[in-house]
């Protein structure tokens, strides 16, 4: 666990070295929502310069925490550590936005923010196992059934664990620290009865959520005993191993492959995606996004999606409209809510969007 | 009273207002009217927008707000979309008096995006498109608020640069590239920014739209655009800029050096610009730099007065040009200590800039940069060192430079001062961080240098203009008083009043 971590906003609040990568500034083009901007509201409020009101409040939480400003850091500050646990201060003094509110209940009581439902126990035990989490649970089921098709071509037949449970990232990001970490251990749990030395993930914000975020934000470490791995990776190993081929279509012109939120925090991301995203339409058709690799910013699934809905749309129409302007046709991403933000805006963009497994399980040879 | 009364007495006195309870009604038809004009998701007069946009990267405000003191703030924080809504806020600022700050990335270390008297702060990120990119004449034109980093990436998805390279590239706009006449790590090689800009579009401040002619090297009349290089958005807003770019180069060579002596370095360096061998950095840090923050970044434990120098562009070339420059080198006793760590240096030159490596909080500091001829230059260094040291034995100041823009006839010196426990008033120490800096920039100006190469003029040395110019001073603000008569246009700046 990080120490004194709102700490960090003394060193953010008059460094501007991130700007050029922060989504939020991004696309609403206002200093106050950019990470120094952030910073500097936390700072303020720690000397009594300003309070937490509703304009401040919802100026620190329309902060991204996608993790491009710690990407881009050169000594890796943690603000969206810092930012959360400014948050978690906001939220003990009853100043959040009602919304947060709203979410900590369903987080407690349902373990998502999307439907009234507890998640499904395990599907049982074995070597590796699944987090489906709640955006494939409730948001996006194809993803979900197209992954586990996938991992069934390749033999694997993983146990469903966290299924329609939250990461935990949102209750982290909203400043919900105890939440969050009941959640972690929750999934946790459900890891360790399944004895699965492999945990597979959907997208990079489970691998962020499991992988460093629980043990920076919660002091949750991660079992030394299990590996955390992404599907994609998995599955790009397997092809390049020829357990998994895919036929290869065409028809459809320019394809993109968009490093779906979080991605900057998972750099072991880019290269499998794009690989898979390869064995399907061709590399000869294959156009990056401005917004990539090192420097991809998110779509809406954030915590903004709740605290600032506005902000949230921006982020994803950004996206849209990134792969708009290099001429992308079609749109492919692993992430369930990702996508399931990106299709809900995507026929102003003239872009199809689809997801990376459905298009891979559809076209397995 | 408390600082919302402040906040709307400064907004009164810019309005002519004296009523009780004109200034919320005063402030709300003003609103209205800047609403009709961006929309209502682009005006701000929300206390944090309000607070942000009270501090650049100057020190003194950044120290005033460390120290839980206010600065004073803009009434409203407006973001305009294009050249024609800022001419339309143009209007609304003429007809009711108010001022008008441009701000792009909020990264002068002059104090020169300051609302010193409240008005219209307007932020022109907005206006962030790349227009055209002429592979051909090899231009970009695109408009002032685009980020120089995000611009840089754009570039080189074709294969280009924009060959102004300054440590603020992150944050800064390219608009704000040129109103302080900026440079960049390699414009020893390629110029400052005021050299790569074709044309320019301004908003003046009446409202009218005009544009530079479309090359500035030709003999139709005057160079106007230049009026606005170094405006530092006293005479209008840069709204659009066309800028010359580079291939990306085929080669970037570095080497390291280490001379003994700082004067046989500066030697070097003379005699490498005026042989002509075209070297695209050189920089050259002075033994007391060398000994901290060279040693501090780059992990070299070095005495004497550390130099990199690099060429680019053609491989044969570049590597020609290197051995003509190291065989001066070698005259003058320097010690090659080879690529690597000039490389090293290459690859970390902006890590100086990043918490906790860079110079914070508490400490009080001050780039008190210079330009001057290589006749003078020398002088002005250990002249400016001495007063700056020895001036204020109380306060242990630590004198620190390096020399990092060369032209044919000088050199552009970086130096600046240190105090590692300063006064904790704010007000006494935002005395003695002016006097430190009527010391050194007295020094500077004593010794026929010029009061800054690239930072600009800000607040921070706007005192000293008058000085700067002499008789020259009354014809700029003849300039100024016809360009912009009521004063509207970033007022304390640049010398030029309200």
């Amino acid at each position: 666990m990080i120490e004194n971590v709102i700490d960090t906003t003394e060193y953010c609040r008059h460094c501007l070295m991130c700007r050029h990568v922060a989504p939020v500034g991004h696309v609403t083009h206002r200093e106050t929502l950019t990470p120094h901007g952030v910073a500097q509201l936390v700072a303020s409020e720690r000397r009594g310069m300003i309070e937490w009101t509703e304009d401040t409040v919802q100026a620190l939480y329309a902060f991204s925490d996608n993790g491009d400003s710690r990407a881009h850091c050169v000594t890796s500050q943690p603000l969206g550590e810092a930012i959360a646990a400014a948050r978690s201060e906001v939220v003990a003094q009853d100043k959040a936005p009602p919304v947060v509110y709203e979410l900590h209940d369903k987080l407690q009581r349902w373990e998502n923010p999307h439907e009234a439902a507890e998640p499904e126990p395990p599907t049982g035990e074995g070597d590796v196992a699944l987090f489906v989490g709640d955006d494939a649970t409730h948001l996006r089921p194809s993803t979900l059934e197209a992954a586990l098709a996938l991992l069934q071509a390749v033999d694997i037949d993983p146990v469903l664990i966290g299924r329609g449970r939250s990461n935990g990232f949102l209750a982290s990001s909203l400043g919900l620290p105890s939440t969050a970490e009941a959640l972690v251990r929750a999934t946790l749990q459900e890891l360790a009865e399944s004895g699965a030395s492999t945990l597979l993930v959907l997208a990079p914000g489970d691998y962020f959520a499991f992988g460093q975020m629980s043990d920076e934000r919660l002091g949750i470490p991660w079992p030394d005993d299990v590996e955390l791995l992404e599907v994609t990776q998995l599955l790009a190993q397997k092809m390049e191993e020829g357990a998994i081929g895919f036929s290869q279509d065409a028809s459809g012109g320019p394809h993109a492959y968009l490093d779906p939120t979080h991605a900057v925090r998972v750099p072991s991301h880019y290269d499998p995606a794009r690989q898979l995203a390869g064995a399907v339409y061709p590399d000869t058709d294959r156009v990056e996004l401005f917004w990539r690799n090192g420097r991809a910013h998110p779509s809406g699934n954030l915590a903004v999606q709740f605290t600032s809905p506005d902000v949230a749309d921006q982020l994803t129409k950004a996206r849209l409209k990134d792969a708009q302007s290099v001429g992308a046709k079609r749109v492919l991403t692993a992430d369930p809510g990702s996508l399931h933000h990106l299709a809900h805006h995507a026929s102003s963009f003239d872009v199809t969007v689809e997801g990376l497994f459905e298009t891979l399980a559809a076209r397995r040879s | 009273m408390n600082s919302t009364d402040v906040e709307s007495a400064v907004m009164m006195k810019n309005m002519g207002s004296t009523s009780n309870g004109a200034p919320l009604f005063n402030e709300e038809m003003v609103r209205s009217e800047l609403e009709e004009i961006v929309g209502m998701d682009h005006v701000s007069t929300e206390r944090s927008d309000r607070l942000v946009y009270s501090c650049d990267w100057f020190w003194l405000p950044q120290m005033w707000l460390d120290r839980g003191e206010r600065m004073p703030v803009p009434d409203y924080v407006v973001h305009p979309a294009s050249p024609e809504e800022i001419s339309e806020v143009m209007r609304i600022a003429n007809t009711y008096d108010i001022p008008v700050v441009p701000w792009g990335g909020g990264s002068g270390s002059q104090g020169g995006a300051l609302p010193l008297y409240g008005g219209i702060l307007m932020d022109v990120k907005r206006m962030n498109e790349i227009i055209e990119i002429d592979e051909t004449s090899l231009t970009v034109t695109a408009q002032a608020g685009i980020n120089g980093q995000q611009l840089e990436w754009a570039l080189n998805e074709k294969g280009l640069t924009l060959p102004h390279y300054p440590a603020s590239a992150n944050c800064a706009t390219l608009g704000g590239y040129l109103a302080p006449r900026g440079s960049g790590t390699i414009s020893t090689k390629y110029g400052k920014a005021e050299d790569l800009v074709l044309n320019m579009e301004v908003v003046l401040p009446n409202g009218r739209i005009i544009r530079t002619p479309k090359v500035p090297n030709h003999a139709a009349g005057p160079g106007f655009m230049n009026l606005f290089l170094g405006s530092e958005g006293t005479l209008g807003t840069i709204t659009e800029a066309t800028m010359q770019v580079d291939y990306l180069p085929e080669t970037r060579l570095f080497r390291a050096l280490l001379f003994d002596d700082l004067s046989d370095a500066i030697e070097a360096g003379r005699r490498v610009m005026t042989g002509r061998l075209d070297p695209t950095v050189i920089r050259l840090y002075d033994p007391t730099e060398t000994g901290e923050r060279v040693k501090k970044i780059l992990g070299e434990e070095l005495e004497g007065a550390y130099m990199v120098i690099g060429f680019d562009g053609d491989e044969d070339l570049a590597t020609l040009q290197e051995e003509k420059a190291m065989a001066i080198f070698n005259e003058l006793g320097a010690r090659d200590l080879g690529r690597k760590p000039g490389e090293k240096w290459w690859e970390r030159r902006y890590d100086f800039y990043y918490p906790p490596q860079n110079l914070k909080f508490p400490w009080m500091y001050g780039t008190t940069e210079t330009v001057s001829t290589y006749s003078n230059c020398k002088q002005i260094y250990h002249e400016q060192k001495r007063a700056v040291e020895e001036g204020y034995p109380e306060w242990d100041i630590r004198y620190i430079a390096h020399f990092s823009h060369w032209f044919h006839w000088g050199t552009g010196m970086y130096s600046r001062f240190l105090i590692e426990d300063p006064p904790d008033d704010p007000e006494e120490a935002i005395r003695l961080h002016n006097r430190v800096w009527n010391t050194a920039i007295t020094a500077v100006m004593e010794n026929d240098g010029m009061i800054n190469e690239h930072h600009g003029v800000g607040l921070k040395l706007a005192r000293f203009m008058r000085r700067q110019y002499g008789e020259a001073w009354p014809f700029l603000e003849t300039l100024k008083d016809a360009i912009d008569p009521q004063g509207l246009m970033n007022p304390g700046k640049v010398g030029f009043g309200r």
